[in-house]
């Protein structure tokens, strides 16, 4: 993890004064930029790093492991509070990188790393819920090691190069980029239902006694959970997906480049369309064979989905979809000069420290 | 305060003297009249339930209160029996030891089933009869309404309430709500139409059930059932059909073999679509083979699985009950603390207005004579006597406050003696 990025790496400014810019860009993108506030009131929002919201939720993970091991009566209200502090640090950081992502590459969150941080974000949200829904049971175990790992990813991918900026700035693009980043926080919420499904029908099978440390949901309320989960996932994802082949078609219009043809032979194409095909066959099995929509059946899905779904984004970072292309070189270069703008501009809200 | 319990509860008295010394909630109130009109000086509460009756009176002095013979003779008399027939049967607490048992039972320690939660309506519906009367009990008014918030304490602060033993409100109230979220879209379905379903369906509707149906042999005591919890009777014949309808499934038959054997379960599988199934098998010998509950998304729960999860919530609550006791302990001390400050604060109040007075008549005295005496001297003279007074009247009453409050009634009574105070 590259956390110390985050107060180190200050450079960027200035390797855009020494060297060539698109160089830079290219070479050294670090999405991890101190930000400095013009205003003193609000400068304690532009100290929040990963590090504050991570650490906030390291300490709900543990706090939810107590609640296997021994019962505390105040534990329910430090827990839920801390899981909102970080949920707050959270916003105000996405917020805060959004702005700057979107000023450098015309994009909010434009990179791998502000994907899986907005991703974690969805999941804390689903689980602040769950957690006033759900008083009583220890689902965060399940769900908290999801978030933890997507905001873990999101620092290790901090180095990737950020998405493409003429395609950011299409409707479709948004559209392509907000419905995979809901369908892959559904997909994961949907795995953790699934997981906690299978836990607690092991234990009813098997007829381990009942303990008001370790309790679940119902399986009626898990079984319903991961259905809608499984819907959910597959709209979202076929909107991600028939918007990509969009995108696809209109680049190739303005390219003038074999016009009305999908490129099939690419490995992200091809393997989205696994994907989707698969959560096409689950949902119509799903409504035509009644019991397939029963128990444990329903959880398989939701994990077997999450597992597809890892594998299509594996597929996606190593075929290098979504990056900056060389040819967006000239609007890079605009958006790195937004950015020496920014820095100069004393009126604006954001500024970048140590700018020699 | 003096305070007397007698009564009979589960822990010493038959079955049979229990009953003879029960009271339905009609006949209390003539009861307590009757009680007033011989013992019109002291409050009094009964308390009777199906496991015990008790019979708690209180008064600010012993004279005023009838003793222990007297309050069981009363209590026996009113139900048609003598002294001697009851008294081995009879329990007697005095004082703190009253106290402490009521904040016990109220806390449903002392209960058959440690932790149900009906003493304590039962303790309220008591002390608010007793209310009715149209007579005052403060004294009474104290004590119980401590009770409640003992009992209360007690529930939020231990677990000893929130682990269920029984075995019918273990299945539905625990192991139910494990698999359903709700109960009143189920399907509940009850084979066999003994006590133990009766028991259970009073859980499930208490539950929020609604769909009931009820197959048994015998159709008169399935309908018999199906009118008390607005079930409805289905035909032995239609039992496969049931059992493909049914989600929750309760079986109490006396049959020697198998209800639903596991080829009949091949045949009713299809047609459930692998919905969830919970059986709760609490007949013996069993009504439902061992198989059935190997098969997918059907969790079948015999009665010795039940009665495992009750011994096990029974030794958890056995494990909160020294920390119980605790709370009765210290909630007992405070309310003796209370009540004997009460009752000394009356009694000093009294020794300080009768030193004021004497002091008073002396000084009324010694300006008589020393008259003429300039206004600065005669206010020196009052704060010499009002000092005078306060020393003299300070080592006692430090003696009577240091003193544990509850061992205080000795001391209490001697000053009241050495000063002549008035009762």
């Amino acid at each position: 993890m590259r956390l110390s990025h985050f107060n180190s790496d200050k450079n960027l400014h200035s390797k855009v004064i020494h060297r060539s810019p698109l160089q830079s860009h290219f070479e050294d993108w670090q999405p991890y930029l101190k930000l400095k506030s013009n205003n003193e009131n609000v400068d304690w929002l532009y100290k929040i790093s990963i590090t504050c919201f991570a650490a906030s939720y390291l300490v709900v993970f543990a706090l939810e492991i107590s609640r296997v091991f021994f019962d505390v009566g105040l534990r329910k209200f430090v827990r839920v509070g801390f899981a909102a502090a970080g949920l707050f640090a959270h916003t105000v950081y996405l917020f805060l990188q959004g702005q700057l992502e979107l000023n450098a590459t015309g994009i909010w969150l434009g990179s791998w790393f502000g994907w899986c941080l907005a991703a974690a974000w969805i999941l804390m949200v689903a689980y602040l819920w769950i957690s006033i829904r759900q008083s009583k049971s220890v689902f965060g175990l399940f769900l908290m090691p999801v978030v933890m790992i997507l905001i873990a990813t999101g620092t290790l991918f901090a180095d990737e190069k950020p998405f493409s900026v003429d395609r950011a700035k299409s409707v479709w693009n948004m559209v392509h980029g907000s419905a995979l980043l809901l369908g892959t926080a559904v997909v994961a919420l949907g795995f953790a239902f699934g997981v906690a499904y299978l836990v607690q029908a092991r234990r009813l099978k098997k007829k381990m006694p009942h303990s008001n440390l370790f309790r679940l949901p119902s399986l009626e309320w898990l079984q319903k959970s991961s259905e809608q989960a499984l819907i959910a996932s597959t709209v979202l994802l076929a909107v991600g997906l028939i918007s990509g082949i969009a995108i696809n078609l209109i680049r190739q219009k303005a390219t003038a480049d074999s016009v009305g043809t999908v490129a099939w032979s690419d490995p992200v194409v091809w393997s989205s369309a696994i994907l989707f095909l698969w959560l096409l066959t689950v949902s119509i099995f799903n409504f035509c064979y009644k019991p397939s929509r029963q128990g444990r059946k329903v959880a398989y899905l939701v994990m077997t989905s999450f597992l597809f779904l890892v594998l299509e984004l594996a597929i996606v970072w190593w075929a290098g979809h979504a990056v900056s292309p060389v040819d967006d070189l000239a609007d890079l270069k605009q958006s790195l000069n937004k950015i020496a703008n920014i820095s100069d501009d004393r009126q604006t809200l954001f500024q970048l420290e140590d700018i020699e | 305060m003096i305070l007397r319990v007698i009564g009979c509860s589960h822990h010493q008295s038959s079955v049979a003297i229990r009953e003879q010394l029960a009271f339905t909630e009609q006949q209390i109130p003539p009861f307590l009249d009757r009680y007033h009109a011989r013992f019109p000086d002291s409050e009094a509460v009964l308390l009777s339930t199906c496991n015990r009756t008790e019979f708690y009176s209180a008064a600010q002095k012993p004279d005023l209160i009838p003793n222990q013979n007297e309050l069981v003779e009363f209590l026996a008399t009113e139900r048609g029996l003598t002294l001697d027939e009851v008294r081995a049967d009879v329990f007697a607490f005095r004082d703190r030891e009253a106290i402490e048992h009521l904040f016990t039972v109220a806390a449903s320690l002392d209960s058959m089933v440690v932790g149900e939660a009906q003493i304590l309506s039962q303790v309220k519906q008591a002390y608010q009869l007793a209310v009715e009367t149209k007579r005052q009990i403060p004294l009474t008014h104290r004590l119980f309404q401590s009770a409640i918030r003992v009992a209360r304490r007690v529930s939020n602060e231990t677990e000893i309430h929130s682990t269920r033993v029984s075995v019918p409100s273990v299945a539905i109230g625990v192991l139910a709500k494990r698999i359903f979220e709700r109960l009143d879209n189920k399907k509940v379905l009850i084979i066999g139409a003994g006590e133990m379903a009766d028991e259970t369906l009073t859980y499930v509707v208490a539950e929020g059930g609604k769909s009931i149906s009820i197959v048994n042999r015998t159709a008169i005591k399935a309908e018999e059932l199906a009118k008390k919890f607005n079930g409805q009777v289905a035909a032995w014949g239609s039992l496969e059909q049931e059992l493909a309808a049914a989600d929750l499934i309760v079986s109490t038959t006396g049959a020697t073999e198998p209800v639903v054997t596991d080829e009949m379960f091949d045949r009713v599988e299809s047609a459930r679509n692998q919905r969830p199934l919970f059986i709760l098998d609490l007949a013996i010998p069993r009504d439902f083979d061992k198989s059935v509950g190997d098969r997918l998304n059907v969790y079948l729960y015999t009665l010795d699985d039940l009665q495992r999860e009750c011994e096990l919530n029974r030794q958890s609550r056995q494990s909160h009950y020294p920390q119980a006791l605790k709370i009765i302990s210290t909630e007992t001390e405070l309310f003796l603390n209370e009540a004997d400050r009460r009752s000394s604060g009356a009694t000093i109040a009294q020794l300080k207005q009768q030193a004021d007075k004497a002091k008073q008549l002396e000084l009324k005295r010694l300006m008589n004579r020393l008259d003429g005496l300039p206004a600065e001297q005669q206010a020196e003279i009052e704060q010499s006597f009002n000092r005078l007074v306060n020393k003299i009247l300070h080592p006692p009453l430090k003696s009577l406050q240091n003193e544990p409050a509850h061992e205080s009634g000795g001391l209490l009574d001697a000053l009241k003696k050495l000063f002549q105070l008035n009762e």
